[in-house]
């Protein structure tokens, strides 16, 4: 893959590796022929961010001939330490930097990024990556209830209010209102340090969507990233989310280029318009860390090569049972994503141990096969490690 | 100026006499080579030189002329002696780092010979702190051996180019590798660090480039560690030159102006770390 940024997007691309760094420590590159995705996923697997760059964005993008066959799709794996320094000179120096160039070298494990600055100067990096599956998350969020789209400086207004230390909000929403309050584990917490919430009216929306009522609980750090970037280039940005549980997603779109950022958010037994036991007791913080007490809400298992639709355009769809799909399930044992959330919210899937298949609830690492299964679409769930699993195409909307 | 109201008598007894209207003047320009505990002082009637040098591998002087003290006397042909350079700066800086215009720290620096304490009188808004560093025997400085006429391969490049790449060097690399080249590259400096490698170009006609005289293509290995404190005096300076031997030894000097616009040198001299063949 060789691809050549001009002029203002250098710096573009250098905020979305900023926007990234927030979430993750590695991207991913993939380039494909709907343009080049980078994306990251946290370490608990529950955030990940895609930001993809169309054809246009580009003065020159050339996929290479090797990679035209998606089995052999080059996927590199590269250390955000590596990589964010080099853009620091585009971020915080006008016009630094006139041209860079990247060049996937699939020959040699490398990444080559080319950059000529001023002055005649050029800066040559050569990082080495590590060849990984691909990471990607499916998310219809055409399927989503719930929808809000919103100027970037609207948003940014309300995070604003938020101490930055403060991880967790919980988004409500209602016929009559959108509300975002800080978000407390249990009952006594409200009382220790300072608690923001803020009400916004529908029309403060430019697309107000409300198809249930429901309160979602996400980590408010990991968007920051995203929200920056979408202020800096007064981008609306777009959220879909359901209920307690089912991921939001936040998307902000551009003529050239389309970010995603989706988050778990908490199982929150606890819904507006339910009477339920105090949070204490089935507060999501509570389950321990093994699973033996934690039950999923709607036990069921996966067989392999379950077809889901993958996001928006896709022709192959079957709502019914991605709405089954969209459960928890039950987590291994050995799985310990982020404490915080409990097992069953993990988006993607952690390492398993070759004996067990896990299936997360949105994505996880998606092995090409190598037959051309085109027909088939990637399943919500991820492959696991042994060898005999079905692969799965790709499919990016 | 409060610090003169000395008797007389007390400045008879000191060899050396060196006072300023802005201790900064000094200080700023020690700083740039503070990356030891001690330095060694050489005062001639030119002027003083301050050497600070790290395991045999690194020598930094700073050169302060006669012309940049408001007064400056000397009794003899040399004086020399070793101080704490850091007691020296905390010394230079007592009164803070006052960013007020106008207001300065005025020093006078007086020594009065061999086993004598090095003696700072420093001023500002009318409050005197009088302060005496121990002094020790002079150690010689390495006489790296560095002259003209060995000189292989010369630029001066404008600091502010140099300062955007040495913020930017990958620090896991061990070593700062710089190619000097009649050809492509021309100047290059390259870090080899965990991720990978990466090269900064600087071409024969960069506007950034003042001075370009390379005669063979050199390229040589220093410590990244020993380099690293010559950052200081590069934020410091305006230009600097690079200069490579035939043995490969590197001098960086770095043309630092002061509070007052007055030129003062910086320079450092590297010894390089292995022989590397070009490739």
């Amino acid at each position: 893959m060789k691809c050549v940024i001009e002029g203002n997007g250098i710096k573009v691309f250098g905020k979305a590796i900023l926007a990234l760094s927030r979430i993750g420590d590695e991207i991913w590159l993939d380039p494909l022929e709907v343009g080049l995705a980078i994306r990251t996923v946290n370490s608990y697997q529950s955030a990940y961010a895609c930001f993809s760059f169309s054809p246009l964005f580009f003065w020159k993008y050339v996929r290479g001939l090797e990679t035209q066959n998606n089995s052999q799709a080059v996927k590199c794996k590269l250390n955000l330490k590596c990589v964010l320094p080099m853009f620091r000179a585009v971020l915080c120096r006008e016009r630094s930097v006139d041209r860079c160039e990247i060049t996937i070298k699939s020959s040699d494990n490398r990444v080559i990024f080319h950059f000529r600055c001023r002055h005649g100067i050029t800066k040559t990096y050569n990082l080495r990556y590590q060849e990984s599956e691909a990471l990607q998350a499916v998310f219809p969020s055409h399927l989503c209830p719930n929808m809000l789209m919103a100027r970037s400086k609207l948003l940014g207004g309300i995070v604003v209010h938020f101490p930055v230390s403060q991880e967790e909000v919980t988004l409500s929403i209602s016929a009559l209102k959108v509300t975002m309050r800080t978000f407390y584990e249990e009952e006594s917490d409200c009382f220790k340090g300072m608690n923001t919430a803020m009400t916004l009216h529908p029309d403060e929306f430019d697309v107000f969507q409300i198809g249930e009522d429901s309160s979602v609980t996400f980590c408010l750090k990991e968007l920051r990233g995203l929200l920056s970037f979408a202020e800096s280039y007064a981008l609306p940005v777009s959220c879909q989310f359901g209920g307690a549980g089912q991921p939001v997603s936040f998307t902000v779109k551009d003529m050239t280029l389309e970010a995603h950022v989706v988050l778990s958010t908490l199982t929150e037994p606890d819904q507006e318009n339910s009477s339920r036991p105090p949070p204490g007791e089935d507060c999501p913080a509570e389950i321990p860390k093994t699973t033996a007490s934690a039950t999923p809400q709607e036990p069921m298992s996966i067989s392999d090569g379950d077809c889901v639709a993958s996001s928006q355009n896709s022709e192959v769809f079957n709502p019914s049972s991605l709405m089954r799909k969209m459960v928890q399930l039950q987590a291994s044992p050995e799985i310990l994503p982020n404490p915080r959330f409990p097992p069953q919210s993990a988006l993607t899937t952690p390492v398993t141990p070759a004996t067990f298949k896990i299936r997360s609830l949105l994505f996880g690492a998606v092995r090409n096969g190598g037959d051309g299964q085109i027909a088939e679409l990637p399943s919500l769930v991820c492959a696991s490690d042994t060898e005999d699993d079905v692969g799965t195409q790709e499919t990016l909307r | 100026m409060p610090l003169s109201t000395q008797s007389q008598t007390d400045a008879d007894q000191y060899i050396l006499i060196a006072s300023l209207d802005n201790a900064r003047n000094l200080s700023n320009i020690l700083k740039a080579i503070s990356f030891k505990d001690h330095a060694i002082f050489n005062a001639t009637q030119n002027g003083l030189k301050v050497t600070v040098e790290d395991s045999k591998c690194l020598q930094a002087n700073a050169f302060i002329q006669a012309e940049i003290f408001q007064e400056y006397t000397i009794k003899e042909d040399t004086v020399g002696f070793q101080v704490n350079l850091t007691v020296l700066l905390d010394c230079l800086t007592i009164f803070g780092g006052s960013t007020v215009p106008g207001v300065c720290t005025a020093l006078r620096m007086c020594y009065n010979g061999y086993g004598y304490p090095l003696t700072l009188f420093l001023e500002e808004g009318g409050v005197v702190t009088v302060c005496k560093i121990n002094t020790q025997e002079p150690e010689d400085p390495i006489d790296f051996d560095f002259c003209s006429t060995n000189v292989i391969n010369k630029v001066i490049l404008q600091s502010e180019s140099l300062k955007e790449a040495f913020s930017e060097l990958d620090m896991t690399s061990e070593v700062l590798q710089i190619t000097m080249s009649p050809s492509h590259p021309f100047f290059r400096l390259s870090t080899f660090g965990n991720s990978g490698n990466a090269h900064y170009d600087y071409p024969k006609d960069s506007d950034m480039m003042e001075l370009f005289q390379c005669t063979k293509i050199q390229t040589n290995r220093y410590k990244m560690s020993l380099l690293k404190p010559s950052t200081k005096a590069l934020a410091l300076s305006c230009k600097v030159s690079v200069r490579t031997d035939s043995r490969g030894f590197l001098s960086l000097q770095y043309l630092v102006r002061n509070d007052d616009g007055q030129i003062c040198f910086v320079e450092y001299y590297c010894c390089p770390d292995e022989e590397v063949e070009e490739d």
